[in-house]
């Protein structure tokens, strides 16, 4: 018997390449024959025949990335047709890719958003475009109070560095670090708790059925792009302030 | 990452680092932030009440450097200016005048922002003046 050569150009996607029987779209193995498929328009969700829910079992999603790991292993491909070398490497990073992006909340959540059609690098920029356009000053996407406290403090921060270098230290300044931390971190976890509400609300609704032009599902997500948008800022915060704090002095 | 020259210039020798009052009537203040990384950028311009040209600029950034450059770059650019001209500066000319690559725009948006943010806290200061009665006008 000849090997079968797989050519992707012909292949249908639900056709296994090597057995010519119906597989399942997004197997990475057949059902059948257990050999290696093509990889598959597919998103990180996906790729781990996940439905696009932001509760994700870390525990199970850990064992099913190591059993992945294994399965789709170059190694396990040496002596294969070259396709399936191609493959098995192709879907090795793109495993990598969806369980480095998944395991984590906040790059799971943004990488959710752009599915759905949200640009988060670019809101700011067409939103400029928008008012420059109409002569309108921007609506910035976070309250003016945040950016003011956001500013005083990375005011504060540059003030602290700069007695530390001087070898002074300021008292007050300290004091007022400490404070702010506290109230910073405090902000970000109570944005943290935020977040975990509103996947369990966008859950809902997937679980619900709806598609992607319903209104319950776009306003799930705008709410997630405008909780995103200010957590941003605290979270430089955090990590200035804390930076500043532990810095020799 | 790496910087072109001009932004390292930029970055190296910042144009008008500082501060202009507030509170006074000829200033004007933008404080804008860029979600994306979530820096910020104060730009505060002062105007001349007869001529409406912006005499001086100053700025503060704290972001990565070409959030510096292009905030010290439109304090640079928007002096000499009339507020009406100054509103015509658009990040593009930013990106192309620093280089900055597809992942830094956000930056330059951040700056033209921040000006217009300045420009429309100096005109609500002037609202029912004949000056602020100007429309903004509205270049593509
Ligand atoms: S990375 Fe945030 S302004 Fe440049």
């Amino acid at each position: 018997m000849h090997p079968v050569v797989p050519n992707p150009e012909t292949l249908s996607a639900v056709t296994c390449w090597s057995c010519l029987k119906e597989i399942d779209k997004a197997a990475h193995f057949c059902a059948h024959c257990t050999k290696l498929q093509p990889p598959a328009d597919s998103d990180y969700f996906s790729f781990f025949g996940l439905q696009r829910r932001l509760n994700i079992d870390l525990k199970s999603l850990e064992q099913e990335f190591y059993r992945l790991s294994r399965k789709l292993h170059p190694d396990v491909y040496a002596r294969a047709t070259e396709h399936e070398q191609q493959w098995s490497t192709q879907k090795s990073s793109l495993l990598n890719d969806a369980y480095r992006t998944l395991r984590d909340p906040i790059a799971r959540t943004e990488y959710l958003l752009e599915l759905e059609g949200v640009k988060l690098e670019e809101q700011s920029r067409s939103a400029t475009d928008e008012a420059r356009a109409q002569g309108k000053e921007k609506q910035q996407v976070v309250p003016p109070d945040l950016l003011e406290e956001v500013f005083e403090l990375n005011m504060q921060l540059e003030e602290m560095r700069m007695s530390k270098k001087l070898g002074e230290r300021d008292e007050q300044v300290a004091k007022d670090l400490e404070a702010a931390k506290v109230r910073f971190e405090q902000t970000l976890a109570g944005s943290n708790t935020d977040l975990q509400k509103l996947w369990q609300e966008w859950d809902q609704v997937i679980a619900g059925g709806a598609d992607a032009a319903d209104p319950q599902r776009i306003a799930v997500r705008d709410k997630m792009v405008a909780l995103l948008n200010r957590r941003s800022y605290v979270r430089n915060l955090v990590r200035d302030v804390n930076e500043a704090l532990t810095a020799d002095v | 990452m790496a910087y072109s020259n001009k932004v390292i210039d930029h970055y190296n020798n910042p144009r008008n680092v500082g501060t202009l009052d507030k509170g006074s009537n000829d200033v004007g203040t933008g404080l804008v932030g860029a979600p994306e990384c979530g820096d910020v950028m104060r730009l505060q311009i002062r105007v001349n009440p007869d001529t409406q040209v912006i005499e001086e600029a100053k700025f503060k950034t704290f972001g990565c450097g070409s959030a510096i450059a292009s905030s010290s770059l439109a304090t640079e650019w928007v002096k000499g200016k009339t507020v009406n001209e100054a509103l015509t500066i658009k990040n593009t000319d930013i990106v192309k005048e620093l280089s900055l690559p597809p992942v830094k725009i956000h930056c330059s948006v951040l700056a033209e922002d921040a000006i217009r943010a300045a420009i429309g806290d100096w005109k609500k200061k002037h609202a029912g003046s004949e000056a602020a009665a100007e429309p903004v006008q509205a270049k593509a």
